[in-house]
């Protein structure tokens, strides 16, 4: 899929052009320096957003199969505990505070939405009865707050030059993607993925529900705090540099679900594999569809969204 | 050694409380069946006795350990929980259900190995389940999911196995193919069962079924008598906690006879 996105787009590569720089960026005897424009655009465009893109689609499908087991639900999303709308409120932040400076915006979006969860799980530790439902609603206490912030940021920002940048931001793209991006944002992000994969069994006890979980053996508290970790680590790490991607987080379990069934120890590497594969796809339909580029949030949603109308049809009755 | 001992259990949900200075033991090889009329507090005293509720005071010793110095996965290894209402939050096949048996086996970032699939398989087997092991569990009876949950339970390879009305959703026959299954498994296993129900019958049956059975009464907030399911469940007693009228009848019934206790009306 990352290999296959190199030749997709509005320059166009043939197959040598594409071979030749990746050769010659690896290091390979006997290879012919390539035109300088190929490197640019196979190389630091197009192989670094494809990177990106699958490991955000990873992290975001992961850490929503992850909180469907632990909420036992499976409507449950990536964003259910605000990390999408502290994100928003990080980014939009650093876009007036900074100038839009990169750096500032990744690292702005990325504290925010930790806080935004880590305030949503104090809300739900808070009240010691039904802690799941307790948990759910600080997750949607707390995305009220910052969307409230995010207008309000938005409504104070300069109309020619921050509100744009803001708009865009919070459409989700992977357009600023570049290999120091990669670097910054792929530590959270893996260390949420290997988190969530070596835990995955848990997860299947734990959407057996607290009481159950804990006569199995399990420290429900501990168990559930540290999945909650490392799905915001995952999460966070792919909204602070892609901005906000709807759907990947609910859909692509949903598909995982009807591929391999419901156990964790399966689904999570599957739903890994099948996000990546999936915003990898959708990153390159929202590069080439038009001639300006379509934001990548816009689309997934437009796709995900009939789709999901398609399996609540297929899924009815079946028990969920 | 009892495996159970619980001593001047004691339990308030804040000001309001729920059961005082109970004592209990659970010896090995013995079915317990909790009886007492609705919210005289079983299914609590089994929550303070998995650990998932503290007792206000008094002690709960397991296999001689106090439970408060004992970690999750260290209980788990006494005592395995079969759940009154068990509410399916996915459709896991029914191997992955009974595998979750072995987490209290198995490190916190590991997945079962196959020798924890062959307890499970074994633990379908003994409940003659086996033959399902790869349906969804939201495909079987509420019967065969009870039985699916004792093999849960007793693929955690406990020395005892807690029940909170596992019976009370079940029709006729999954009712008594529940209670012969029980049966059949303290007798090969020599497992221990703490039961809480509504049917005293349960009781006579276990009785009956040359089980060692032990009653307690439940009510006021305490053990009001414990003793043989023949010394607890007679006339008097149920005059006492229920305020009914019933009648103690007994049937010849193969080699033996039958003992059932049958409600008559309310007073």
């Amino acid at each position: 899929m990352v290999l296959g996105s190199l030749f997709i787009g509005r320059y166009p590569l043939t197959f040598a052009d594409v071979f030749q720089v990746l050769g010659y960026k690896l290091g390979l005897p006997n290879m012919t320096v390539p035109e300088a424009v190929h490197i640019n655009v196979a190389w630091d465009i197009r192989l670094p957003r494809a990177i990106l893109g699958a490991m955000v689609g990873a992290s975001l499908a992961a850490s929503g199969a992850s909180l469907q087991g632990l909420f036992r639900n499976p409507l449950v999303s990536s964003g259910i505990l605000g990390v999408s709308s502290g994100a928003g409120f990080g980014a939009s932040l650093a876009i007036i505070l900074f100038d839009n400076r990169t750096f500032y915006v990744y690292l702005f979006a990325f504290v925010f939405s930790i806080l935004a969860v880590a305030l949503a799980y104090i809300i739900g530790l808070h009240y010691k009865t039904t802690p799941t439902i307790m948990l759910v609603l600080g997750g949607v206490i707390v995305s009220s707050i910052f969307s409230s912030l995010i207008s309000l940021l938005k409504y104070i920002a300069d109309p020619y030059e921050q509100l744009p940048s803001i708009v865009f931001w919070l459409m989700g793209s992977l357009a600023t993607a570049r290999f120091k991006d990669i670097l910054i944002s792929a530590i959270p992000m893996i260390a949420g993925m290997a988190g969530l994969t070596a835990m995955r069994w848990r997860i299947n006890i734990l959407s057996m529900g607290d009481d159950e979980a804990q006569a199995l053996g399990v420290n429900v508290l501990f168990a559930k705090g540290l999945a909650i970790f490392f799905s915001t680590l995952a999460t966070a790490g792919a909204v602070c540099v892609s901005g906000v991607i709807g759907w990947v987080g609910l859909v692509i379990p949903h598909i995982g679900r009807m591929l391999v069934g419901n156990d964790n120890i399966v689904l999570i590497p599957t739903s890994l594999s099948l996000g990546a594969c999936y915003l990898v796809l959708v990153d390159n339909l929202a590069r080439t569809l038009t001639g300006a580029e379509i934001p990548l949030g816009i689309l997934t949603s437009l796709i995900g969204a009939p789709f999901f109308i398609y399996l609540l049809k297929r899924t009815k009755g079946r028990g969920w | 050694m009892a495996l159970i001992e619980m001593e001047k259990a004691t339990f308030a949900y804040d000001t309001l409380p729920v059961f005082k200075d109970i004592d209990l033991q659970v010896k090995e090889g013995e079915i317990f069946c909790l009886f007492g009329p609705n919210g005289c507090g079983k299914s609590t005293l089994i929550y303070c006795l998995l650990g998932i509720s503290r007792l206000k005071s008094g002690s709960v010793r397991l296999c001689g350990k106090d439970i408060n110095k004992m970690k999750r996965e260290e209980i788990a290894r006494v005592l395995a929980y079969i759940p009154q209402l068990h509410e399916k939050p996915f459709p896991f096949k029914v191997i992955d259900v009974v595998l979750m048996g072995r987490a209290s086996h198995t490190g916190f970032f590991a997945t079962p190995r196959a020798s924890d699939l062959a307890v499970a398989e074994e633990a379908l087997e003994r409940v003659g389940m086996l033959k399902y092991k790869d349906r969804p569990y939201t495909q079987i009876s509420g019967g065969e999911t009870q039985l699916v949950l004792v093999a849960r339970a007793l693929a955690q390879k406990t020395p005892v196995l807690v029940m909170d009305e596992p019976t009370s959703h079940l029709d006729f026959r999954n009712e008594l193919m529940f209670l012969e299954t029980v049966a059949r498994l303290v007798e090969e296993t020599k497992i221990s069962v703490i039961m809480a129900t509504h049917f005293p019958n349960h009781a006579f049956y276990f009785e009956t079924s040359n089980t060692k059975t032990k009653i307690a009464l439940m009510n006021n907030q305490q053990f009001t008598v414990q003793g043989s399911p023949s010394e607890v469940l007679n006339e008097e007693n149920m005059l006492n906690t229920f305020n009914i009228k019933s009648a103690v009848v007994t049937f010849p019934w193969e080699s033996g006879h039958v003992k059932q206790i049958v409600p008559l009306k309310t007073l």
